[in-house]
C-alpha cells in the first residue's frame, strides 16, 4: 500500500537536559541567537534580571511576536509623515512661522516619546524560564512594576493556545501556566514557537522530578 | 491701536502656555529617564547604554523645546 503521508523526522538534537549547558548544536537547534531583540532565545547571552539567584541558569527568554508591534510601528509612520503630508497640503500656510515650527518641535518630541515607550513596552516585558523558575515580568506604565514567579516542580499544567490564522502563519501563541504557587496562573501571551516553548517547560518538570528523586533538590 | 495691544497679549499667553507645556514635558521626559533605569535595574541584555543615552538625548531635546518657545515665540 502506497504511504499516504510522510511527516519530515525532526533531525534536531534531542535535549531533555536543559539544566546542562547545551553545546552549539543542540543550541542552534533550539533557537539560541546573539540577536538582542529576538522574542525567542534558547539560553541567551548576558542576559541578568533582579530575583535571579547566582546559579540559576536562564533557559529562555522570551517576548511578544515581533508581528505584535506592527500597530504601533503603523501608527508612527502616520506621526511622522503627518506634518510633512500637512506642508504639502498648505494646511498650515496660515499659521506664523514661529508658531508652526515651535509645533513641529513639539509633534516630532512627543511623536518620538510615543514610539520609545511602545518600544521600551515591548523590549522589557519578557518572559523568562530558568532551570527553577518561570518569571513574567512586566512594566505596565511609566511608573508600575510587576514580577511574578513560581518555581518549576510548582507547574501543574500547561496549555498551549494558537487560536488565529495569523498565529498559526507566523508560529506564536499563548501558554497559559497553571500553578500551585499563590499566583495561580502565569500566561506567555504572543510568545513565537509555542509549541518549542512548552516542550522545554514540560522537559525541565521532568528533570526536577528527576532531581527529587535522586535527592538533588537545589 | 488696541488691535496691537490685544494681538500682543495673545501672543504672550500663547507663549506662557507654550512654556507650560515644554515645562510639563520636561518632566515626562525626566520621568522616562527614570523609566528606563529601572528597567535596564530590572532586566540587563546588553542594549541598556544605548537606551539610557536616547532618554538623556530626548531630555535635551526637550529642554531645547523650552528655549525654542522661550525664544522663537
Amino acid at each position: 500500500m502506497p504511504d499516504v503521508f510522510k511527516s519530515t523526522p525532526d533531525r534536531r538534537p534531542k535535549v531533555t537536559q536543559h539544566k546542562h549547558i547545551p553545546n552549539k548544536e543542540e543550541l542552534a537547534a533550539y533557537g539560541h541567537t546573539r540577536n538582542r531583540l529576538a522574542a525567542y532565545c534558547y539560553y541567551p547571552d548576558h542576559v541578568n534580571f533582579v530575583g535571579a539567584d547566582s546559579e540559576e541558569k536562564i533557559v529562555l527568554l522570551l517576548r511578544r511576536h515581533a508581528i505584535t508591534n506592527i500597530p504601533w510601528i503603523f501608527v508612527s509612520i502616520l506621526l511622522l509623515f503627518t506634518p510633512i503630508v500637512a506642508f504639502m497640503f498648505g494646511f498650515l500656510e496660515s499659521a506664523p512661522v514661529n508658531f508652526s515650527t515651535v509645533g513641529l518641535i513639539f509633534w516630532y518630541l512627543i511623536s518620538f516619546a510615543y514610539i520609545f515607550e511602545q518600544f521600551l513596552s515591548w523590549f522589557f516585558n519578557v518572559y523568562i524560564v530558568t532551570d527553577e523558575r518561570v518569571f513574567d515580568v512586566d512594566f505596565l506604565n511609566l511608573v508600575y512594576r510587576e514580577i511574578t514567579d513560581a518555581n518549576i516542580d510548582q507547574i501543574q499544567d500547561v496549555t498551549v493556545r494558537v487560536g488565529s490564522v495569523i498565529r498559526t502563519v507566523f508560529d506564536y501563541g499563548d501558554i497559559i501556566i497553571q500553578t500551585a504557587a499563590q499566583i495561580p496562573q502565569i500566561e506567555f501571551e504572543a510568545v513565537p514557537h509555542p509549541d518549542r516553548v512548552a516542550q522545554v517547560l514540560r522537559e525541565l518538570r521532568v528533570e526536577e522530578e528527576t532531581e527529587k528523586l535522586e535527592g538533588r533538590v537545589r | 491701536m488696541e488691535l496691537l495691544n490685544l494681538s500682543s497679549q495673545v501672543a504672550l499667553i500663547l507663549k506662557l502656555a507654550g512654556g507650560l507645556a515644554a515645562g510639563f514635558y520636561i518632566i515626562f521626559a525626566f520621568v522616562i529617564v527614570r523609566q528606563v533605569n529601572k528597567m535596564t535595574e530590572t532586566l540587563e541584555v546588553g542594549l541598556e547604554s544605548v537606551l539610557r543615552a536616547v532618554a538623556i538625548l530626548h531630555l535635551l531635546f526637550s529642554i531645547g523645546a523650552l528655549i525654542a518657545v522661550l525664544v522663537i515665540l
